[in-house]
């Protein structure tokens, strides 16, 4: 006696659609945007901001993205080159087809967000995340209070975004953009240091504001600590997470934390909700 | 006049204290019962009291070599109960630099070997290399029929011997066990476990597990101890020894006569090459 | 209802005109299920297979999709085949598992396609257990040897020991029973009486204690043996993880999964090295505490049912029963919150 089938989807949500990429932006030396559509010119989803996508390479490999930015009829995806598949992602020309499947997991709590001031911090390819979300913000201006935009590169070539970063965000309305690299660069009159010790300099102040936060394990732990001896609370600092996943849907096991599936119950938690875990991320 | 089983087992337990009070050891790595009679574990004694529930008797079957590579630099040094076959383990690990000498304390055991059908064809049952030795070492016995199965199947047709090894790999369920218990695969990272080179697929069907069992075979090469450990962990039950002992018998008739794991200062047969070495494919 | 265990052969012929029936057969030295022919060896009774029945419903190796990679590509979804299936004489252990993995395949929003065809397509026929292996410990988990409530028909042998005795407990179970007429007669008494070899001592809230036990001293002693292979998670019938991978022919290629170990390294590896869980340490935590407490929290139950395979086969004595009642038995330290 098979339990009835608790279904959300109308097709195989293990098979991908054929996708074309479009655009191949070189961002910094190792990160490019891809901008995907289907094959037939369409959009293949509309995620929600800090949604995943699973991008494949057919007959290379598979694996799961953020995606960065949507229009009316593409999705967009910042892949660093780490591993022996996105260095495969990197040879890609426009033209090229690929697999997408999604979107997958959570999303950033947008409607908690709704009325409050927001701090999005960013570091290196983390920032990707962070920027479906400031996109999303933008364009719904009127419902959240001030942003703050804080990123932080290893070095003026490594900043992503750069339109963005140093041309549109700052222009945006009652936002203000910080950004800092790790170490100086010829041609950087801008800040030099790391992004904890900037998010304390700066001195933010927690009331009535939520903070999104994404990068590397180790700026997320110290810029988490950074931000608690402020005076923010934990329920009000979201992160994402990443681990190694390959269904995508919460069945093939692999990215548990405890009882948790960063697949589909993540990849967006509080730091309150990762206390709550296992110390294994 | 020979000890007795119980004799062993303390002074296994007298010498494993004894290494522990030093303060140079962190645990000693011998066997302990289970809830199965005929099932003694591998086992970790860290403090005095856990020396006493280590025991000896024909059921100690697990290899104790390997587990020093649980930690290829560790603080303070592992002391490993070791039988003939583990001391050959050791020393293969030691020549193929996995293990540092100074890292190891060797309490050597004579065994009278164990309910394994592989002891039978033992040929070391007394310890090659340690720091101190329990019992008396015992006359070693040639095996005449090391090879004797290894020829019996030469002497089938291709077809046959595929025949034989394609129905064994349809059993393998391609768990690793056999690599993972066996001192000659002492790699930092398996190729089978760097499958986004593509060498190794993962699915298990006939060709990905044959891939791995003769990848496998080839890879130990001369570095087999003949523990037969590949073959006991077997959950399926492969006659894994059968293609181990092929290669060393291959390497007998090549380069004459050989062993791996002995106490000597010589090349391994496949790490040196010299003028006089076969080669007639060239 | 029953029918005389020399009419066995029989029974399974009739069903194998209409279905692949999947019985107890031994074959190349290893009992396992697979397909019946009327040539192949049946063994209902006696121990249980090595290889659990999981891969007639989660075949160790399964095509997903057909591709073309470049700039005119396709992807061609691969259906599984249409056949109505028997899993014909699997013990109660592998029954209750086959639920946890209904629980995982077809629940929790996304509902597994390739599995829910083939468990749609499957009459399950359980079959109480005659004996019992040193190694099982089922009842200690809660279940029965003698009885697997959720299956489709249940069958034991009859108190004479002449019989197997049926009983039909779902439709399907019904439109199978029914294929039998003139096999089958009224009554039979069933006998019901097999007891594990083994029972142990597990606590009754060990799926909350645990949750509390992850920095617990424990793990330190129980994983120290462990050799890191796959034995444990390849004979379990209730591991379900997988992998994806591809397989290249020229400009073509084809999307399959494969079953996969969490005890392996590669499992949780990341692209640039990094691994949350570096050592048999954390990859044995994760698997006992998958079975014995995540597993309870995100469905409701304990995904160990107690089959005692592992137990048998691992190369270095691990044994999970042994663990539980270690945990059972651990006092909670500070640490643990």
């Amino acid at each position: 006696m098979a339990i009835d089938h608790e279904c959300s989807c109308s097709k195989n949500p293990l098979v991908p659609t054929l996708c074309k990429v479009i655009d191949v932006k070189q961002e910094t030396p190792d990160v490019q945007t891809y901008t995907i559509q289907t094959v037939d010119g369409k959009k293949p989803f509309s995620p929600l901001p800090g949604q995943l996508a699973m991008i494949s390479l057919l007959g290379v490999g598979e694996a799961m993205f953020s995606i960065t930015a949507q229009g009316d009829d593409y999705i967009q995806s910042s892949i660093k080159r780490t591993g022996l598949l996105t260095e495969a992602f990197h040879e890609m020309q426009p033209g090229q087809q690929i697999g997408v499947r999604g979107p997958y997991g959570n999303h950033f709590p947008i409607d908690d967000f709704k009325g409050k001031d927001i701090l999005f911090i960013g570091g290196g390819i983390g920032i990707a995340p962070v920027r479906s979300l400031i996109r999303y913000c933008l364009e719904h201006r009127e419902d959240f209070g001030h942003l703050d935009i804080l990123y932080g590169a290893r070095s003026m070539n490594d900043i992503c975004f750069k339109e963005d970063c140093l041309e549109n965000w700052p222009k945006a309305p009652d936002t203000n953009v910080y950004i800092t690299t790790d170490v100086p660069s010829e041609g950087w009159d801008g800040h030099v240091g790391f992004v904890p010790s900037y998010i304390e300099e700066v001195g933010f102040k927690p009331e009535n504001k939520k903070v999104a936060l994404c990068g590397p394990p180790i700026m997320i732990t110290l810029s988490s600590a950074s931000l608690l001896k402020m005076g923010f609370k934990k329920e009000d600092v979201i992160t994402t997470l990443e681990l190694r996943m390959k269904c995508g849907i919460g069945k093939c096991g692999r990215c548990n934390i405890g009882s948790k599936f960063v697949c589909l119950d993540g990849p967006v938690f509080s730091l309150a909700e990762l206390d709550e875990l296992p110390d294994e991320k | 006049m020979a000890l007795s089983e119980k004799d062993i087992e303390l002074k296994i337990r007298e010498e494993a204290k004894k290494a522990l009070a030093t303060g140079e050891v962190s645990c000693v790595i011998g066997w302990t019962t289970t809830r199965f009679p005929d099932k003694m574990k591998p086992f970790f004694a860290e403090t005095e009291a856990e020396c006493d529930e280590l025991v000896w008797n024909k059921y100690c079957i697990n290899g104790t070599a390997k587990y020093a590579l649980d930690d290829r630099y560790p603080s303070k040094k592992f002391a490993i109960i070791a039988r003939g076959c583990d001391s050959r383990a050791i020393n293969r690990m030691l020549k193929d630099k996995q293990l540092l000498r100074e890292n190891l304390y060797i309490i050597g055991v004579v065994c009278d070997g164990k309910e394994n059908p592989i002891c039978e064809e033992c040929q070391h049952k007394n310890p090659l290399t340690y720091d101190v030795l329990i019992g008396e070492p015992v006359p070693e016995q040639i095996d005449e029929k090391r090879f004797a199965e290894v020829e019996a199947f030469e002497k089938l047709s291709p077809d046959e011997k595929y025949e034989y090894w394609a129905k064994q790999y349809d059993k393998c369920i391609h768990c690793y066990a056999c690599r993972n218990a066996c001192p000659a695969c002492n790699c930092v990272e398996c190729y089978a476990d760097q499958y986004r080179t593509g060498w190794q697929g993962k699915a298990s069907d006939r060709i990905q597990n044959q891939v791995y069992g003769l990848t496998r075979a080839f890879h130990v090469g001369d570095r087999c101890i003949e523990c037969g450990e590949c073959e006991r962990v077997c959950p399926m039950g492969l006659p894994i020894m059968r293609q181990t002992r092929k290669m060393l018998k291959d390497i007998n008739d090549l380069f004459g006569d050989y062993e791996c794991g002995m106490p000597d200062d010589a090349m391994p047969v496949l790490g040196g090459y010299t003028l006089a070495d076969p080669d007639e494919f060239m | 209802m029953k029918f005389k265990k020399t009419d066995l052969n029989e029974v399974l012929k009739t069903l194998a005109r209409e279905y692949t029936v999947f019985a107890p057969i031994v074959e190349n030295e290893e009992k396992k299920f697979m397909p019946w022919a009327e040539s192949k060896d049946v063994e209902m009774e006696g121990l249980n297979t090595i290889k659990p029945p999981k891969d007639v419903l989660f075949p160790n190796v399964e095509k997903m999709y057909r591709y073309k990679m470049g700039l005119e590509g396709f992807i061609e979804e691969i259906f599984p085949e249409d056949t109505k299936r028997i899993l014909f004489g699997i013990r109660p252990c592998d029954m209750r598992s086959i639920d946890s993995m209904d629980k995982v395949f077809l629940t929790k929003e996304y509902v597994d396609s390739y599995y829910a065809k083939r468990r749609d397509d499957a009459t399950i026929v359980a079959f109480g257990c005659t004996e019992a292996g040193r190694t099982c410990f089922c009842e200690s988990m809660g279940l029965n040897p003698n009885d697997a409530p959720s299956a489709d028909v249940m069958m034991n042998v009859s108190a004479d020991g002449e019989d197997y005795v049926l009983e039909a407990r779902t439709e399907k179970g019904e439109e199978l029973v029914k294929k039998l007429e003139g096999l089958i007669t009224d009554g039979g008494e069933a006998k019901k009486d097999t007891k594990c070899s083994l029972v142990i001592n597990k606590a009754e809230d060990l799926d909350k204690k645990l949750a509390k036990m992850f920095e617990h001293p424990i793990w330190d002693k129980v994983t120290k043996g462990c050799i890191g292979c796959g034995t444990c998670t390849f004979v379990c019938p209730t591991c379900y993880c997988f992998d994806i991978d591809s397989e290249n022919y020229g400009a073509e290629g084809c999307k399959y999964r494969c079953w996969d170990s969490c005890m392996f390294s590669d499992y949780t590896r990341l692209a640039g090295g990094a691994n949350p869980r570096p050592t048999k340490k954390e990859r044995l935590r994760n698997r006992y505490m998958h079975k014995l407490s995540y597993f309870n929290e995100r469905y409701g139950e304990t995904l160990c049912v107690g089959c005692g395979r592992c137990v048998e086969k691992c190369p270095a004595h691990l044994d999970i029963s042994e663990f539980i009642e270690k945990a059972s038995a651990a006092e909670l330290g500070k640490e643990d919150k």
